[in-house]
């Protein structure tokens, strides 16, 4: 078997891959297993392996606020992918296609620019005054705007960049041909770019699903704080209920995990323009 | 070759002229809830950020009252050696995760150029790190450093080795912190400097090994320097990607032990959130926010000024 420059496989290239591989596997591997495994076997020094539901059953148990975490997540989730397609495909059409007026593009690219160069944390501060404004703290509304704000300048400029790659003619037959501006975007463009928004979407969705900062500062914890909010706060100083954190860890990653697998060419799209945003 | 086509579409555009206002009015509704949304959510905090910093605030009845203070919060905040402690922390934290992640990223995006048999399952699980929460990743990694549950120390007592306390010493709870934040990240580096790679012509190296040179000096004489502007990128989104760090160290260290790890972020959120010291807070984001920017813009300058040179 050959590379793809014709070259013959190296051992030594190989194994330093596969020993890459395995230190990328075996945290996610351990945490994964833990989450099976009862607390007296987690805090057993010596090697102790059961297989064991109980960590999701007590996790998902009726009263206990992770469900609606879950849930929490999920229309988070969605409702920032859904602003950020739609907001982010207006304003890369406009930013390749439309020449939009100077005046409005200018402040706007500036601002973009900057939220994704500092730290969150710092305008937190800012932030939790605006949401406590409008009425927005503890509520998903709140949540999904802020993770909105922080990833529409990658989606907007993602999806400009797949704007940029359809041929100005396109737009302009279609208009020749008497189509409006909107069809033309709807028939004609839009259809084009599916893999931009495809892209767009699920790295939005891996960024919400993901979020912290947010969720553990605009809520007050409990049932109105997001899933990665929830198990951060399963860490109490004095009982620490390992199999359940790992269990609660598991139901946040491996979905993502699953689909970083059947997504891969999509989130490398996103992680090599949205690490620009970071 | 490519003017024809250009004069062309200049040409529809210039006696497109009933279409031009239709056009004008069509881009500005299109890109008007982008601007509107970014200037409400992030000009607003922005502005109340500022304006925290320069207040004296505090809750009444629920509600923030102010009033101003002048530099009063500046003052304090660059009075406070714990404020200085988060910095420099937070410099120690950047400089070795930027440095880490930038080395290893090299090193596997030039394994995987030449792998043959796992290039296919690499190229796939090398990006997992990166799409993994925060909070799970720092969880994953307190499950195996914890002093008390942690998967390191069956291995160590199954070996015989004594029981490891990093997490409780303030160095190593900075070394797992960093080594923490290298393996969430490095696979961004990887993805960006393996693409820059693939975009490296055969030819060359080719042409290269044609001319007698070996393994090792085509690296160091025509890969690495076709990389370095790629490097060089890599290395400052991991810059603005570092000072961020936030949920993998509240998880992981809560920013103790004696605020070995107390990375400015948390050191904002600890003031705002349970000191309730708000103009302290907001002093200090406004510190940050301003170095970040500088850092950036020195360090673009010096790009360019690099680029020009060569």
């Amino acid at each position: 078997m050959r590379g793809e420059d014709g070259r013959r496989a190296s051992v030594p290239v190989e194994a330093a891959l596969l020993a890459a591989i395995a230190i990328i596997v075996i945290p996610i591997a351990w945490g994964t297993m833990l989450a099976f495994q009862p607390n007296r076997a987690i805090v057993n020094p010596d090697w102790d392996f059961s297989m064991w539901l109980g960590n999701f059953e007590s996790l998902f148990a009726p009263g206990e606020p992770f469900l609606n975490q879950l849930l929490n997540s999920v229309l988070i989730t969605v409702g920032t992918v859904v602003l950020c397609l739609v907001i982010g495909s207006a304003a890369g059409y406009a930013l390749s296609k439309l020449n939009p007026p100077r005046w409005i593009t200018l402040p706007a690219l500036v601002l973009a620019a900057f939220i994704p160069m500092v730290p969150p944390m710092t305008l937190v501060p800012g932030m939790y005054l605006q949401m406590g404004a409008l009425g927005l703290l503890n509520t998903i509304g709140g949540l999904v705007l802020l993770n909105t704000v922080l990833n529409l300048p990658f989606a907007a400029l993602l999806m400009k960049s797949y704007f940029d790659g359809v041929p100005d003619e396109l737009r302009e037959a279609a208009l020749v041909d008497g189509a409006s501006e909107v069809r033309a975007f709807f028939r004609v463009v839009l259809p084009i770019v599916r893999p931009g928004m495809a892209a767009v979407a699920i790295f939005t969705a891996i960024m919400a699903w993901n979020e912290f900062l947010i969720g553990l500062t605009m809520t007050a914890g409990g049932r109105t704080a997001p899933l990665t909010v929830g198990i951060a706060s399963l860490v109490q100083p004095y009982e620490v209920t390992w199999g359940q954190m790992a269990a609660a860890g598991a139901v946040a990653a491996v979905p993502i995990i699953v689909l970083a697998i059947i997504a891969n060419r999509q989130i490398v799209a996103g992680l090599t323009t949205g690490a620009v945003k970071g | 070759m490519t003017s024809a086509p250009v004069a062309a579409s200049a040409a529809v555009l210039k006696d497109g002229r009933r279409r031009r206002p239709h056009g004008r009015l069509t881009a500005i509704v299109a890109i008007l809830p982008f601007a509107l949304f970014i200037a409400f959510f992030a000009a607003f905090p922005l502005i109340e950020v500022f304006r925290l910093s320069i207040s004296r605030t505090s809750i009444v009845d629920g509600a923030f009252v102010s009033a101003l203070s002048g530099a009063d919060n500046y003052v304090r905040v660059l009075a406070d050696p714990r404020a200085w402690n988060s910095l420099r922390v937070t410099l120690v934290f950047i400089v070795a995760a930027v440095v880490g992640t930038i080395i290893l990223g090299l090193i596997l995006a030039l394994l995987v150029n030449r792998s043959v048999w796992l290039l296919g399952v690499a190229r796939n699980i090398l990006i997992w790190p990166a799409v993994i929460a925060p909070v799970v990743v720092s969880l994953m990694w307190l499950l195996l450093f914890s002093p008390t549950v942690g998967g390191v120390n069956k291995v160590f007592r199954t070996l015989g080795i004594g029981q490891q306390q990093w997490l409780n010493t303030e160095t190593g709870a900075l070394v797992v912190a960093i080594l923490v934040d290298v393996w969430h990240w490095t696979p961004v580096v990887f993805l960006f400097l393996y693409t820059a790679l693939q975009a490296i012509s055969h030819d060359i190296i080719e042409a290269a090994r044609i001319d007698g040179a070996d393994e090792r000096q085509i690296l160091r004489h025509v890969i690495l320097p076709l990389l370095t502007p790629a490097i060089a990128a890599a290395a400052l989104i991991r810059l603005v990607q570092s000072v961020k760090a936030f949920d993998e160290i509240f998880l992981l260290t809560k920013g103790g032990p004696n605020d070995a790890t107390m990375l400015a972020s948390l050191h904002i959120r600890n003031m705002f959130f349970d000191r309730l010291d708000f103009g302290y807070a907001a002093a200090l984001s406004i510190i940050v926010v301003l170095t970040v920017l500088v850092a950036v813009a020195l360090y673009t300058i010096a790009r360019r000024r690099v680029r020009g040179k060569s």
